[in-house]
């Protein structure tokens, strides 16, 4: 055994080297990691694949009845399509949300001071409040007949 | 204190449970339960509240996945499923071995199909083997019903397994959570309602409780869980190609751990174990074969085996080596892996490993089957996703998602890293495809789950220190516990932040008054509510139905049902020969054999790209050209769907395009895409549209006749309803085929391809006709002077002679 990995060294010669890890290289810590997850997850559920394959144009236009033409935010009747602008901005709700209720969980901490906490948790409330309702309405642009009938 | 904690000790057990009642997780209700009841056994009391959630879970689950059966009945939905059907009507018909051998002669003719080596066979053989139960109790029920509601009833079991999953990676409340999140969240019910027989409705139990195993077996590090692991792994195998998932995952997760340092001999043995057995396992389904050590796809779980091994052999020898000899061993290491790296891209390069299949490449280099195979990006759930489906398939949960992310990477242990890594990658992957919404939608449950009860028991907790105005008993009891087990304190419980002493809030040490406390979970609670609304009304519109039978409604809300397709292929099935062979375009191959019963040429199972392209090709060409392909395949029928007369959208001139490209993949030099287009680059139907286009076999056979219809008073004659506008090519006959029948709707309308015989006469002008009789015939004599007509070979009686001799003359 001692032989057999000696073996190769009797020809070689061992550089006399030092590997070390470059400086740059931490681990990365839990919130950066997390940060990263959360912007790939703000890119993906934006179509942004979609975006990519099938490029539509930022925002769509429509010809009105004087002929002018009008811009239009959002693809309606369309279920599998849209602009780059709609899904970013509904991406971007989604992730308002998410951190809505992630700031409703970092109240907890007993070093607080009461107002901070009373202000944070209004601020988690509002978002979380206003990227539903916005949701709720942006669903409502893209397929009229939502929760109608 | 004392006497609550006396009370406690005298309450909770029968002595025998009083170690049970240690290995709880959520202490607060114990306390709570013990001064309402004292009669009440707890662990009894969790263990029913947790069946009974679930229960509900399951029915509530089931329930919303019947709104097809109730309104339309119960029949099986779409495409796929009837080939799954059909399988399985075959298999309890003659016999799972003649299944397994059986050679379909009605599928992909003149080629034919081997079934038994092509399909996943899980799903046959899970119904199969219920209809076997059922009739061997003596309980006739028909192979459809089983069908049917095969789906629904393994979403209960889906959610069973997620609960349980859940539980380890957090905790049992998080876990109920997530299992009625999943009972009804709509991306996964869109695969399972009622009716759609496929391999996904199984396929995501098998997923989940693999992954259940797997956790439990890194926790525990045992040979049991491990195999019991590979096992699930063999079932999701047979069920489903979605199991090329599962052996991706769990490699990168033993990856990531390695790289994470978190090595340990309970991810050693699990993985090792779990590796070989079910390598072995999976090679067991014979459409997978050998595949497992022979495609690219499945060499990642190999190399991460071959590490694993490496480093647990470096680990090993640490214990014995010094230092400086490490060293060179690790040197060794490297050019081993290094070698085994070069000699598996030899092996690639040599063909001897596959390289990665197009669906699977498609997943990483997204316009990659744009481009090279247009078959599967025609394929509408292979379409990327656009924000609007991950609203509309995951609602509220889709906010909660990176919440319950945050948990779990604030708190990180092993088998969170797994859960982690799993919605990293499935949310990739639901990006590229619409359909792979499916596996994201499991993991989107657990992590909502995961958020919901740490909001909840935040906030609800704080509340019950409120109530509890003196110091919270749950402390004391806990500090009791610790007494009694002191091991217990070492380990870190998820969700429970365990105070030390003097972080201890006094009374009303945290500044919240209940109010917004109770504001809160109210909020939360509404949102819920919403998400159940919008689960119910989703499933209701969107996925439950069936599209075979459509279903239209009026304004007075009468509703009329379109039972095109059924009559048309019943139609088949009865005015055709039993070895008619009809073509189509390959959407409806499956429904044609398990309706009509009748060969088809192309089917949904689309293994043969150029037999699908010469389809498209003939469809594509002009009728004289498309009739040399039709006689070349011995087509007899050619079924066509057509939606312009009811505003179907999904018909053949929708999916024209598609017919086109994948034809112009096999036979670019007569086929090209630029020549249905327009000048100005589109694709139109009317006047303007490419004359290729409007003299193109399937615009011909779509709006034969069609130019005579005017279907209201202000639309011109020929008013095509799904393209609003009139079509281009009014008036023209078609020779080589004749229409055959047209179904109510005019939604499926069929053709016979005639014989040569019927059409193939030249005109001969009338000086040149000559008229060849045979010599021997009879001519009558009769004129039209001549009336009376005469018997022929009349026994003409002359006297003196006999008759006998008169008539053989």
């Amino acid at each position: 055994m001692n032989f057999l990995y000696r073996l190769p060294f009797y020809v070689l010669e061992v550089p006399n080297l030092k590997l070390k890890k470059p400086s740059f290289f931490v681990k990365p810590s839990a919130m950066v990691v997390f940060s990263m997850v959360l912007l790939s997850y703000f890119l993906m559920t934006g179509g942004i694949i979609y975006d990519v394959i099938l490029e539509p144009p930022s925002v769509g236009s429509t010809t009105d009845e004087h002929g002018h033409s009008r811009p239009v935010a959002f693809m309606p009747y369309r279920v599998n399509g849209q602009y780059i602008m709609e899904g970013l901005a509904s991406s971007f709700l989604f992730t308002l949300g998410g951190l809505g209720f992630i700031i409703l969980d970092q109240t907890h901490s007993p070093s607080m001071p009461k107002l901070t906490r009373i202000l944070l948790i209004s601020v988690g409330f509002i978002s979380v409040l206003v990227s539903f309702t916005t949701c709720w309405i942006f669903m409502r642009m893209k397929l009229p007949g939502y929760l109608q009938s | 204190m004392q006497l609550n904690k006396a009370t406690a000790a005298i309450a909770a057990n029968p002595p025998s449970s009083g170690n049970k009642k240690i290995s709880f997780f959520d202490k607060k209700p114990i306390v709570k339960q013990v001064k309402s009841s004292t009669l009440t056994n707890i662990a009894g009391l969790n263990s029913l509240i947790t069946f009974t959630v679930l229960l509900l879970a399951w029915i509530s689950g089931f329930a919303s996945r019947l709104f097809a059966v109730i309104r339309f009945e119960s029949i099986i939905h779409e495409f796929d499923p009837w080939f799954n059907y059909r399988a399985t009507a075959y298999m309890v018909q003659h016999g799972f071995y003649n299944f397994l051998n059986w050679f379909d002669e009605r599928a992909w003719y003149p080629l034919g199909r081997i079934v038994g080596g092509t399909v996943y066979p899980g799903l046959m053989i899970t119904s199969g083997s219920i209809h076997y139960i059922f009739s061997s109790l003596n309980i006739p029920i028909h192979i459809r019903d089983i069908c049917v509601f095969l789906a629904p009833i393994f979403s209960g079991l889906t959610a069973i397994s997620t609960y349980y999953l859940t539980k380890e990676l957090w905790s049992a409340g998080a876990g109920l959570f997530a299992a009625c999140f999943i009972a009804i969240v709509p991306g996964y019910i869109s695969r399972s309602v009622a009716g759609s027989y496929d391999n996904e409705g199984i396929a995501i139990f098998a997923l989940q409780f693999t992954y259940y195993l797997w956790v439990k077996s890194v926790k525990s590090g045992s040979i049991f869980w491990a195999s019991m692991t590979a096992l699930s792994y063999f079932y999701m195998v047979s069920a489903w190609g979605g199991y090329v998932f599962i052996i991706n995952l769990i490699p990168l997760h033993v990856f990531v751990l390695l790289i994470m340092n978190r090595f340990s001999q309970r991810l050693f043995t699990s993985y090792t174990t779990f590796y070989i057995l079910g390598l072995l396992f999976s090679m067991q389904i014979p459409f997978v074969g050998f595949q497992p050590i022979r495609t690219s796809e499945h060499m990642a779980a190999g190399g991460v085996f071959c590490l694993l091994i490496l480093i647990g052999t470096l680990k090993y020898l640490r214990t014995f080596l010094t230092k400086s000899e490490i060293k060179y061993f690790g040197g060794i290491v490297t050019g081993i892996a290094i070698i085994l790296l070069t000699v598996l891209i030899g092996l690639t390069y040599a063909g001897f490993v596959a390289p990665w299949s197009g669906r699977f490449y498609s997943l990483w280099d997204t316009g990659y089957a744009k481009v090279h195979i247009p078959i599967i990006a025609s394929v509408s759930e292979h379409q990327p996703t656009t924000w609007f489906s991950f609203f509309f398939d995951l609602h509220i949960l889709v906010t909660t998602f990176p919440v319950g992310l945050w948990y779990c990477i604030k708190h990180i242990n092993d088998e969170r890293v797994f859960v982690v890594l799993y919605a990293i990658s499935a949310v990739y992957f639901a990006g590229v495809m619409v359909r792979l919404m499916l596996t994201l939608t499991p993991v989107v449950c657990m992590l909502s789950g995961i958020a919901f009860s740490g909001l909840l028991e935040l906030f609800l907790k704080e509340e019950d220190r409120d109530e509890n105005s003196g110091l919270n008993a749950s402390e004391e009891e806990s500090e009791e516990e610790q007494e009694k087990s002191p091991g217990r304190a070492l380990y870190d419980k998820a969700g429970k932040l365990r105070r030390m002493k003097h972080e201890k809030p006094k009374g009303n040490g945290d500044g919240l008054g209940s109010n917004v406390r109770n504001g809160v979970v109210f909020f939360i609670l509404v949102l819920l509510m919403m998400f159940t609304v919008h689960c119910t009304w989703v499933t209701s519109n969107a996925y439950s139905s069936p599209s075979i039978v459509l279903a239209s409604y009026s304004n007075d809300g009468g509703r009329a049902i379109l039972d095109d397709f059924r009559e048309a292929y019943y139609w088949l099935a009865q005015n055709t020969p039993t070895d008619a062979r009809i073509m189509s375009w390959w959407d409806y191959g499956y429904q044609i054999a398990g309706m009509a019963n009748r060969t088809t040429l192309v089917d949904n199972n689309t293994w043969n790209n150029s037999h699908i392209a010469l389809v498209g090709k003939a469809m594509s060409s002009n009728e004289s050209a498309a009739y040399e392909i039709m006689t070349s395949l011995d087509v007899d029928y050619v079924l066509v769907i057509f939606g312009g007369m009811i505003g179907y959208s999904g018909d053949d001139i929708n999916k024209f395009l598609w017919m086109v490209r994948i034809a112009e993949g096999e036979h670019p030099q007569d086929i090209r895409e630029g020549d249905y287009f327009t000048e100005r680059g589109e694709f139109r139907i009317d006047s303007e549209g490419s004359p290729t286009l409007l003299n193109s076999l399937m615009y011909k056979l779509s709006y034969y006749r069609f130019g005579e219809v005017k279907i209201d008073y202000r639309s011109p004659y020929g008013y095509d309803r799904t393209r609003s506008a009139e079509i281009g090519n009014k008036h023209f006959q078609i020779t080589y085929l004749e229409e055959a029948y047209t179904s109510e709707h005019w939604l499926v309308r069929i053709y016979r391809v005639k014989k040569p015989s019927e059409f193939n006469r030249p005109r001969i002008p009338i000086s040149k006709r000559q008229i060849i009789r045979q010599t021997s015939s009879y001519i009558s004599r009769k004129t039209a002077r001549k009336k009376k007509g005469y018997i022929k070979k009349r026994p003409t009686v002359i006297k003196g002679q006999k008759l006998q001799k008169r008539i053989s003359t």
